[in-house]
């Protein structure tokens, strides 16, 4: 085809035909493995977008393909969620994150059972729970929970030392290390409201987490829909009003120029540290890691009371397996949940990418940056976070940088009771 | 077929003698309609149709998949007295309005003054011309970055206190900032269209009225303006209906923040997806898509006529 170019008439109808044959060959045969093994076989669809693992992801997959001759998994990683399901055309096997956008799926029965699998008798009860915290569906067990991840406030190790400062167990003590960093002219806290997600995931949820249980909270409010109020018997306004008086203090700890500051500023700037503490989870410390791979933190529980007892840590799980109703090939999708549920398979995964295990009698997350929680882990003194019971019909991130700002929180809470009440008159609250 | 007649009519018309008009009245030559046949199909089947499915759904409580059951009109009902929404129309049609008067006025001027013999004028055409090829979010981030951290930096070493503080983080203020991009991105095109305007303006016509003994303002009032009317209202109408889209801006901007003082309508809408709002959002839709269609109309008719044909 290169004479194309030079000459006006090199192309012959014939090369131009026999080309076009060649690209449509091509093309059929690019498709061709997604739709259908190329042995004859089951052709199986996997969907996973979480950036990070799916490398990891595709080598487990190869492995299950050399184990289980016949079964060929193509991965799917596109970002969004939905169209599969618009479509109904969803994968053979999905892992995502187990939040309000999934409970959708799991309330209207598109995901299937899974309770008979023997893996499904391995998972930690305590663990289990939380997926029904947002969603269920009668008599199913819509979702197996495959990687937890716990979140506190990372400290940076060398600025407490170097001011002697302890790790706070009480709210008091809280302020008190903040006031002394103060003083000593270190930025106590690096917050980065300008992306909206990060001030609910942090500052809210830990705010609220062991002061009000958000699971039993928000299965209240989901009951009570619009009779939500100033005067019904759980709201925004009433049960929120002391942990917003905790999340107003500590907004007054946050670096200058936060209004304008975004996640990856963060990671940068407490990377260098700049700051002291950093309310982010563990998905932060990969990053910061690239900034300086020798930097020393830790993580610890945010105390909102004065009893350390009532310390929690904040978990959401991270991936969760399911197996559409939709999905054309139910046993081989079964054999892949089995698969990838296999202890030295799952404890594996979790060890080596910053989360916890979701199985009984699992051995302890290793890395020294997240050791701070794993006796919380362990006993269960965990929730999911508020803010993620919160459909993003809600603005709650962009509400939090207004209240930061005015200062006004009271007003904010009104503002979530309104807005629970219009969203429950036309049921999306999940 | 309606709008082909009433064009082809005056024309016919003003030929005098029925000497051009065929014998059969309005024969029309058929390949005209196999020009329009395939736009008709590909804009019917991907926007006619999509636009009638989704104001179908804007009367359900359907999130996209799975089962529904028909609402009516409670979507429709729940939107009007939603204040965030009407939050969003309010910032969405002030910002418009702002944008188009700033981003026209800025671009006639440039204009008017690139058509003059100035020296490098085709080399400052195309510098002008740079900020419409490249992607908005691209611009977008940029700025925010200049707005977030050098313009705060300048006005810290000037100590000039009102800016020491970025602009994106002060509700009474970040509109501006999107305002000022918005105009900056969109300045170029209609740069391109009024030059082009002017340059079918006769030289004859500022010659006489020279010897006339207008100033060049009286010129551009009484010469220039009118004959380049149609112009700025095609400028104006593609203007107001781009801003009124406005999206990708913001969100490299502020977010829709802070708090929710700079979410337009469109990132309301957008939200509906991700937040199992769908029909919900679907209903703000249906009413955006007749908002902007009146204000298109409104703007026609408000300028109709007004345009001096030579």
């Amino acid at each position: 085809m290169s004479p194309g170019f030079s000459r006006p008439v090199p192309l012959s109808r014939r090369s131009f035909l026999a080309g076009s044959a060649a690209l449509v060959a091509l093309g059929a045969a690019g498709c061709a493995p997604a739709s259908r093994a190329a042995g004859g076989g089951t052709g199986l669809r996997f969907y996973l977008q979480k950036q990070e693992v799916i490398a990891y992801f595709g080598e487990l997959l190869r492995r299950f393909e050399d184990e289980r001759p016949g079964i060929t998994v193509v991965h799917d990683s596109t970002v969004a969620i939905a169209p599969q399901f618009v479509r109904n055309e969803p994968a053979g096997v999905g892992c995502f994150n187990d939040n309000l956008e999934l409970a959708r799926y799991i309330k209207r029965g598109v995901l299937g059972d899974l309770s008979d699998l023997p893996s499904a008798q391995t998972v930690r009860t305590d663990i289990d729970e939380l997926t029904d915290q947002y969603a269920t569906y009668p008599g199913r067990t819509s979702v197996l929970p495959y990687s937890l991840a716990a979140a506190g406030v990372i400290y940076n190790k060398k600025i407490f030392a170097d001011h002697q400062l302890p790790v706070p167990e009480t709210w008091t003590q809280f302020v008190d290390v903040c006031d002394e960093l103060t003083q000593a002219g270190v930025t106590p806290i690096y917050a980065t409201d300008r992306d909206t997600w990060t001030l609910w995931q942090g500052l809210f949820d830990y705010s609220v987490g062991s002061l009000v249980a958000p699971g039993e909270f928000f299965r209240r409010m989901k009951e009570l829909g619009t009779d939500v109020g100033p005067d019904s018997e759980v709201s925004f306004e009433k049960d929120f009003a002391v942990p917003m008086e905790r999340a107003k203090v500590i907004s007054s700890y946050f670096n200058k120029d936060h209004a304008v500051r975004a996640y990856a500023d963060g990671n940068l700037a407490f990377g260098k540290g700049q700051a002291a503490m950093y309310l982010q989870g563990p998905w932060a410390l990969s990053q910061i890691e690239l900034v300086d791979p020798d930097l020393e933190v830790g993580t610890f529980p945010l105390p909102v009371s004065e009893n350390p007892d009532e310390r929690q840590a904040r978990v959401n799980i991270d991936l969760g397996l399911w197996i559409p109703t939709a999905s054309q090939h139910q046993d081989e999708a079964r054999e892949l949940v089995e698969f990838l549920m296999r202890p030295d398979i799952l404890n594996a995964y979790n060890a080596d990418n910053l989360a916890y295990s979701t199985l009984i009698d699992a051995p302890p997350q290793q890395d020294e940056r997240l050791a701070g929680l794993q006796d919380y882990v362990d006993r269960a003194a965990f929730y999911q976070g508020a803010g993620t019971f919160v459909p993003t019909s809600i603005p709650l991130g962009n509400y939090l940088q207004a209240a930061i700002r005015s200062g006004n929180f009271d007003g904010m809470l009104r503002q979530l009771d309104a807005d629970w009440r219009r969203l429950a008159g036309r049921g999306a609250t999940v | 077929m309606t709008a082909h007649a009433t064009l082809s009519l005056p024309t016919a018309e003003e030929a005098g003698p029925p000497s051009r008009r065929p014998a059969g009245g309005r024969r029309v030559e058929p390949v005209y309609y196999l020009f329009l046949v395939p736009t008709l199909l590909v804009f019917t089947a991907f926007v006619v149709v999509p636009a009638l499915i989704g104001v179908f759904y804007s009367l359900t409580d359907y999130v996209g998949f799975g089962r529904w059951s028909f609402l009516g009109l409670r979507n429709y009902a729940a939107l009007f007295t939603d204040p965030r929404m009407l939050e969003s129309y309010g910032f969405t049609l002030g910002f418009a309005l702002v944008t188009v008067v700033v981003a026209q006025v800025i671009a006639l001027a440039l204009a008017v003054a690139l058509s003059r013999r100035i020296r490098f004028a085709t080399t400052l055409r195309t510098v002008f011309v740079i900020p419409m090829v490249v992607s908005g979010i691209v611009v977008a981030y940029v700025f925010n970055f200049l707005f977030s951290n050098s313009l705060p930096a300048i006005a810290t070493a000037v100590g000039f206190g009102p800016l020491e503080e970025s602009i994106l983080g002060n509700p009474d203020l970040a509109w501006l900032s999107i305002v000022i991009v918005s105009a900056w991105q969109t300045i170029p095109g209609a740069l391109l269209v009024y030059t082009a305007g002017l340059t079918s303006i006769p030289n004859e016509l500022y010659e006489a009225s020279a010897l006339d003994g207008a100033s060049p303002w009286r010129q551009f009032r009484s010469v220039t303006v009118p004959l380049i009317a149609g112009f700025i209202l095609i400028n104006t109408i593609l203007g107001v209906k781009g801003y009124l889209g406005v999206y990708d801006v913001i969100v490299g901007l502020t977010g829709g923040g802070p708090g929710t003082a700079t979410s337009s309508v469109a990132m309301t809408i957008f939200s509906g997806f991700t937040g199992g709002d769908y029909a919900y959002q679907m209903a703000n839709a249906t009413v955006f898509l007749i908002v902007t269609a009146l204000i298109s109309v409104a703007q026609i008719v408000a300028t109709r006529g007004r345009a001096v044909k030579l």
